[in-house]
């Protein structure tokens, strides 16, 4: 009886894959359109660029922070890459990096303003949220960009399986999502992540070195935004400076419905997905119902709030 | 069991030790000695440079003058991280587990096996069964009733708590384990599991230093007791032949070092 309950995943981990099923559920018995392939292999496609920056998310909330940013930081790399090559002339896979290269700084100096001077995540996010809005709209003066090399928007591209067209930017997705699972599964430098948030005091005085870990963490999810900036550009076929709003909260949405504690140190990256795809799902299932964008705003702010009690409250009664 | 005799070899050793804090002299010249296979407490009221000593022992401050020695070799710790890798584990009051994470990751944490070969050194893959088989190793010698490894260590009670921590100093700690305060937080039940363990512990030859406030428990498990006064050694007293109230008044000043029976030093 106690090895059975050993092996089956606890529940905690099991609530976001019934959350998921339940919504499908719903949304299949409002719209005959909802279950058929075409629509779902559009859930995936609208939920790629979310998923990918909630997978830096992950990593952040993991160690009790959060990040703000996430989103206007995806949309500047986005414009940075799809400028470098169209208004630069550079080559696109070098645009591409560079675009890459801007929004892993602006995930290092997040990190460096929170292990150095030790600022609370929150304060310097917002900021660096309205550091990375403002130098989008400035840099692209609010003027989408297009006319972009194939190869910037390869990822948008998809294949056929079983009648069913997949995104190359979804099977990416997934295979940044395995690595990232994999690394904070099963080597040491992934534990270290969990201790650090679970308890930076316990984890430095092992030898741990508790600040270089969460600068990487910042700086990695700043690389999983970039990803993510050309992922968007990829999806949308274009440079869109007012991308990154709506995927600012929904990551968060995405990470704290996966079952990944605000207080840090608990959580299953792979959680997030499921979270990703609970957001995806609602948003394609409302928009099949006819429902108006402002309302698919409110649900995922109510979303995200019934996600963060559900949190708090298990929280408390682990104590 | 091991009644720590005067003729057992000096395993750490400080001598005249001084540590200020701007105006505040902490440690005055203070001295220290723990033997092989002896449980050595350590009391002092506050502000007797106790917990300065302690420090400058597990490398948490650095003296600003005198010198420590490790087996007889004179050594400089710069940081936690340098005594432990000397083989001095310290055993924190209440800051010393992950509680979401499982009894074997806390005992490996920060000391985590790789798998042999390319999954370990390429991959980087941890070998999770070997933890898990180690742990279970250590935990039973050390005669730890708990019953899973895999269980997050907030499921155990706090003195359960409190044995991961001790035996993961024990099991790591080529030299000295030190404890700081370690059953403060803990109910009497709690508290002497945590004694026992500590007993295991010498039993098994590692020297232990005990801080604690606890007088019973002290008399309890120590064979001998170093008490600090005013950032020195006031005295080291038997436990055996000196009584609690005695040792209270060596600790506060009330009784001199020279009015102390000659018996009644260690």
């Amino acid at each position: 009886m106690n090895a059975l309950k050993d092996k089956l995943p606890p529940l905690g981990t099991l609530g976001p894959v019934i959350a998921l099923l339940m919504a499908c559920a719903f949304f299949a018995t409002q719209s005959d359109r909802f279950l058929t392939g075409q629509n779902l292999s559009l859930v995936l496609q609208q939920v790629m660029v979310v998923g990918v920056i909630a997978i830096g998310q992950t990593l952040i909330i993991l160690t009790a922070g959060i990040d703000l940013s996430c989103g206007m930081v995806m949309a500047l790399g986005s414009v940075v890459m799809t400028k470098f090559a169209t208004e630069l002339g550079m080559p696109p896979a070098l645009a591409v990096l560079c675009g890459i290269a801007v929004t892993t700084l602006f995930g290092l100096a997040n990190g460096l303003l929170v292990t150095r001077i030790k600022l609370p995540p929150f304060i310097v996010t917002l900021g660096t949220l309205n550091i990375a809005f403002a130098i989008t709209q400035l840099y692209s003066q609010s003027q989408t960009i297009t006319d972009l090399p194939e190869l910037m928007t390869g990822l948008g591209n998809t294949f056929t399986i079983g009648g069913t067209e997949v995104a190359w930017g979804v099977v990416a997705m997934l295979g940044l999502y395995l690595v990232a699972w994999f690394a904070l599964r099963e080597t040491a430098r992934g534990r270290h992540v969990y201790a650090v948030g679970n308890s930076p005091e316990a984890t430095r005085l092992t030898g741990i070195p508790t600040q270089r870990i969460l600068l990487g963490v910042y700086v990695l999810a700043g690389f999983f935004y970039g990803i993510a900036s050309l992922l968007s550009v990829a999806r949308t076929g274009v440079g869109d400076p007012n991308a990154g709003q709506t995927e600012n909260l929904d990551a968060i949405t995405a990470v704290v419905l996966g079952g990944t504690s605000l207080f840090g140190g608990r959580g299953v990256i792979l959680g997030s997905l499921v979270g990703a795809l609970i957001v995806g799902v609602f948003r394609n299932g409302l928009t099949l119902m006819g429902v108006s964008s402002v309302y698919q705003i409110l649900v995922t702010g109510i979303l995200v709030i019934l996600a963060v009690a559900a949190d708090q409250l298990s929280h408390k009664a682990s104590r | 069991m091991t009644a720590s005799s005067n003729t057992a070899p000096l395993v750490l050793q400080a001598k005249g030790l001084v540590k200020r804090y701007g105006q505040v002299t902490a440690l005055d010249g203070a001295d220290f000695e723990l033997r092989a296979g002896e449980i050595l407490a350590v009391i002092g009221d506050n502000g007797a440079g106790k917990s300065s000593l302690i420090k400058a022992l597990s490398g948490a401050v650095v003296p600003d003058e005198g010198e420590i020695l490790l087996d007889g070799q004179p050594i400089h710790f710069r940081s936690p991280i340098d005594a432990r890798r000397a083989g001095i584990e310290t055993v924190y009051q209440d800051l010393a587990v992950a509680p979401a994470m499982t009894i074997a990751e806390n005992l490996f944490l920060g000391r985590e096996l790789r798998r042999p070969g390319f999954m370990g050194n390429v991959l980087r893959m941890l070998d999770k069964k070997e933890m898990l088989a180690q742990s279970v190793a250590r935990m039973n010698d050390l005669k730890v009733g708990i019953r899973s490894m895999t269980q997050p260590v907030e499921t155990l009670s706090g003195g359960q708590r409190q044995c991961v921590a001790v035996a993961r100093a024990a099991a790591f700690a080529q030299h000295v384990v030190i404890m700081d305060e370690p059953t403060a937080a803990l109910g009497v039940k709690e508290g002497n599991m945590v004694l026992e363990l500590i007993r295991r512990v010498r039993d098994k030859g590692l020297p232990v230093v005990l801080i604690s406030h606890n007088m019973p428990h002290v008399f309890e498990v120590a064979d001998r007791i170093h008490v600090a006064r005013l950032g020195k050694r006031a005295a080291v007293l038997n436990p055996k032949k000196i009584s609690m109230s005695d040792t209270v008044a060596v600790m506060t000043g009330a009784m001199r070092a020279e009015d102390i029976p000659a018996d009644c030093l260690a």
